[in-house]
């Protein structure tokens, strides 16, 4: 079930009416209930899935709390296991079996929607249980209800327990701006998605879909930043109509991006980028590895490792890995050079340049079918030969508009003040969005998210 | 595990909140709707309507007969679809009638009879302005169509200018697949959605649609009318009705072998009673348009095909039940059968240039008013 589908705003509208109408101590099973629903719209079946790993983790973590010494940790391990071990069949299998025997079939496996986002919230649970960060659920519905819910089963942000319970276990009811700032999240997600990152699909996709087509310069730097904006409307839109979702529940969930692009660094750009699930390596992975605690050689080095697996996290090929590699490589050399500084003053605009024109080169092995295409595109990339942008004015333009919308925010905070604004401003926008979610969305093809896919 | 859901406490808040919340939403909902309505239900927009385009050629047809009043003459209205457009000179049938009856066509490419009717309603508000309305049927049988015509949801891309508010569940539940109802009702009530396309042509660059619908406006109608036809037949044209073998002419392209195919030998349809329904439903809104107008209602059956083929034996039960109402006549089916040769044709469906001279000046002798 797509947020951007009439079933879904059906769905959401008669799950927000039941909820409010509800006794409260029905409300948990009527979301949960919704969320299974939500799921099995894709594939019934796969629902099994999802439960028996919430069935796993949440004996695991009962375990672990009622229990001392090494058996705390067999469970710890079980737990892990059964979460990587099914997140590494449905996605690993095919890759590690064209490793380890080249030449092989691939096997028919199909991805579990949203798998690696709730394998990642389950882990985090276990693990803070076990840390003593976390206090054990003992409500099997409201731990079900942590790992399912909809708005952020598919594609995050990736919620840690103590969030997501502190909501559900001092539940307040949202306040009339509460309400207003969920439909205004629920409204920029729509415009990112269907206006923006859809047409900046159809600029990357006619690049990407065949670029020996296209040869030259122009051709691959626009077909690459088309993608490098089609992906942030897309995943940030999507995170926006879940941020909003929720907070119609009465749910808080944290912000995931902050105008990465505007990032003068690397580092300032995962601090900005997918949030939570930077925070997320940072807690589970880079901390554990020992983080920069074991000298600068073994900081570069947690900081690749770090990388690596958030690359793999991303997706079952060489491209995903080398994406990581890259952004981990560069941390490192940012890290050697200037340490954990921001940049500020008169550098940030160049920074910011040099920042955007990288992670735009990190998005060719992202978007790139093949090793074989990325480096390929690469090499266009350093042609003389200069082509045509892919990029239409109307595109160019539309980037322009996202821009200058960037920047009065980073600067000006025009979206904290719109929360304080008159009724009429708020009615207004409202109207104006809505008019451009009707008349400006790139395409009638529904385009699903791009980080459905991982 | 901590309290429930909702503290008792809170449940003041939330219900103080929710009242003006959903004050809000409707408001905003509404001023939604105005504000695209005064875009879109205004007209304003009709006018600036790609001329080309689905819409704006219905539109264009409309604005014609708009600032083209009634002379001494009586006027003749031919409506059909592409066969009529390609097939029917309206300066032709002027000329023949001798200038004692003057021919509007109406032939728009794609356009069906539930198109038609929006036209035909908002061409014609009095029901006085026409002697005649000559409908152009591709055939009097009934015979049902794969996917059913009833489905076509390029309708709403011609009627989408002349559609109502009030029109939207009868528009959108004449379709009878569900996806097709939904999309229909949904483009209905929000025109910017079957527009999008058009409007963001038209910001792209005002100043160019402004001019274009200008000159279209101006211009247009001429051009239409000293339109000759097609040039090119498909002379050599053979086929073996009972193998469906069909013997093509050099330099036919695939698409025209298509189209041949479709016509001269036709997958045979079911009779679901489909068709006749949609034109019960369409063509029937039409005759009521006109049923206390002194106008004449007149169905012809079009030249089917380049080649003469057997009559569908799916009877023409729209048609009988059509015949029994006053001022409603209908051609003999067989008017225009000896045009149905590869002479006459360009492909499969339309006359060329000849057959557009014979088929117009037959058109005019036999719905002249007299």
């Amino acid at each position: 079930m797509l947020f951007t589908t009439l079933t879904f705003v059906v769905f959401l509208v008669v799950v927000l009416t039941l909820f409010y109408i509800l006794p409260r101590s029905l409300r948990r099973y009527l979301l949960l209930a919704a969320s299974l629903i939500f799921y099995m719209a894709w594939r019934a079946k796969y629902v099994a899935i999802i439960l028996s790993l919430i069935t796993v983790d949440y004996f695991a973590a009962l375990w672990i709390n009622r229990k001392q010494g090494s058996s705390r940790r067999v469970a710890l391990i079980i737990s892990i296991a059964a979460n990587i071990g099914m997140l590494g069949w449905f996605k690993y299998a095919n890759f590690l079996r064209g490793i380890f025997l080249p030449g092989a079939h691939p096997l028919d496996i199909i991805l579990p929607l949203g798998i690696s986002f709730h394998t990642f919230q389950s882990i985090s649970y276990v693990v803070d249980v076990y840390r003593g960060e976390q206090a054990v659920v003992t409500s099997y519905i409201d731990y079900a209800l942590f790992v399912s819910f909809f708005p952020q089963l598919v594609a995050g942000p990736i919620v840690r327990a103590r969030e997501f319970f502190g909501n559900l276990w001092s539940w307040k009811p949202p306040t009339g701006p509460e309400w207003q700032r969920g439909v205004a999240m629920i409204l920029t997600g729509y415009v990112k998605k269907l206006v923006f990152a859809d047409q900046f699909a159809l600029a990357a996709d006619s690049y990407f879909a065949n670029p020996g087509a296209m040869p030259g310069f122009m051709p691959a730097w626009t077909g690459t930043i088309a993608f490098g904006l089609q992906i942030f409307f897309d995943f940030s839109g999507y995170t926006d109509i879940a941020i909003g979702v929720a907070q119609l529940f009465g749910f808080h969930f944290p912000e995931n991006f902050r105008r990465p692009y505007l990032a003068a660094s690397i580092t300032e750009f995962w601090r900005r980028w997918h949030m939570t699930l930077s925070r997320w390596l940072r807690d589970y992975i880079y901390i554990p590895l020992g983080g920069n605690r074991r000298g600068p050689a073994r900081t570069y080095l947690n900081l690749i490792l770090t990388m690596l697996i958030g690359g793999l996290w991303h997706g079952a090929s060489w491209n995903f890995v080398i994406w990581g590699g890259f952004h981990g490589a560069l941390l490192a050399i940012e890290r050697l050079i200037w340490g954990r500084e921001v940049r500020s003053g008169w550098t940030r605009l160049p920074m910011t340049i040099v920042t955007f024109l990288l992670v735009t080169i990190g998005w060719v092995f992202f978007r790139a079918a093949k090793f074989g295409t990325a480096w390929y595109v690469l090499g266009q990339m350093g042609s003389s030969s200069t082509g045509h942008s892919v990029i239409t004015l109307w595109q160019w333009r539309m980037a322009l508009v996202a821009l200058i919308i960037a920047l009065l925010e980073e600067y000006r905070g025009v979206w904290s003040r719109f929360a304080e604004s008159p009724a009429w401003v708020r009615t207004a926008v409202a109207v104006a969005a809505l008019l451009v979610i009707e008349l400006f969305s790139a395409t009638d093809q529904t385009i699903p998210f791009v980080y459905f896919q991982f | 595990m901590g309290p429930g859901l909702q503290p008792a406490a809170e449940l003041t808040r939330s219900k103080s909140a929710l009242p003006r919340v959903l004050l809000w939403t409707v408001l905003t909902l509404f001023a939604f709707l105005v504000v695209e309505g005064l875009i879109f239900r205004t007209g304003w927009y009709a006018n600036y309507l790609e001329p080309q385009s689905s819409a704006g050629i219905v539109e264009d047809y409309l604005y014609w007969l708009k600032h083209h009043p009634p002379g001494n003459a009586p006027e003749v209205l031919v409506v059909g679809d592409s066969r009529v457009g390609e097939g029917f000179s309206a300066r032709a049938a002027d000329e023949a009638a001798g200038g004692r009856t003057h021919f509007w066509n109406f032939g728009i490419a794609g356009t069906t009879p539930r198109v038609w009717y929006y036209e035909l309603r908002d061409a014609d508000p009095t029901r006085r302005r026409f002697a005649a309305i000559v409908i152009a049927m591709d055939h009097y049988s009934d015979e049902d169509g794969d996917p059913p015509v009833a489905d076509r949801a390029t309708d709403l891309n011609f009627a989408i200018a002349r559609l109502r508010l009030a029109d939207c569940p009868g528009f959108a539940f004449s379709m009878s697949a569900f996806a097709a109802r939904g999309k229909a009702l949904a483009g209905c009530v929000l025109k910017g959605i079957p527009l999008r396309s058009d409007l963001q042509h038209f910001l792209a660059n005002v100043a160019l649609r402004r001019q274009r619908s200008k000159q279209f406006h101006e211009l247009g109608l001429e051009y239409i009318n000293g339109y000759g036809g097609r040039d090119t037949n498909l002379e050599g044209l053979s086929a073996d009705l009972r193998t469906h073998e069909i013997h093509f002419p050099p330099g036919v392209d695939v698409e025209q072998r298509d189209t041949i195919r479709a016509t001269v030998t036709p997958d045979p349809a079911p009779d679901t009673g489909e068709t006749t329904a949609y034109r019960k439903l369409w063509l029937g809104r039409i005759l009521d348009l006109y049923k206390n107008s002194p106008a004449r209602i007149i169905f012809l059956q079009l030249p089917r095909a380049p080649l003469h083929i057997p009559e569908n034996p799916t009877p023409p039960r729209f048609l009988s039940s059509a015949l029994r109402r006053p001022r409603v006549a209908a051609l003999p089916r067989a008017t225009f059968e000896d045009l149905e040769t590869p002479e006459l044709f360009f492909d499969g469906y339309h006359l060329n240039r000849d057959g557009r001279a014979v088929f117009s000046r037959r058109v005019a002798e036999l719905t002249e008013v007299k």
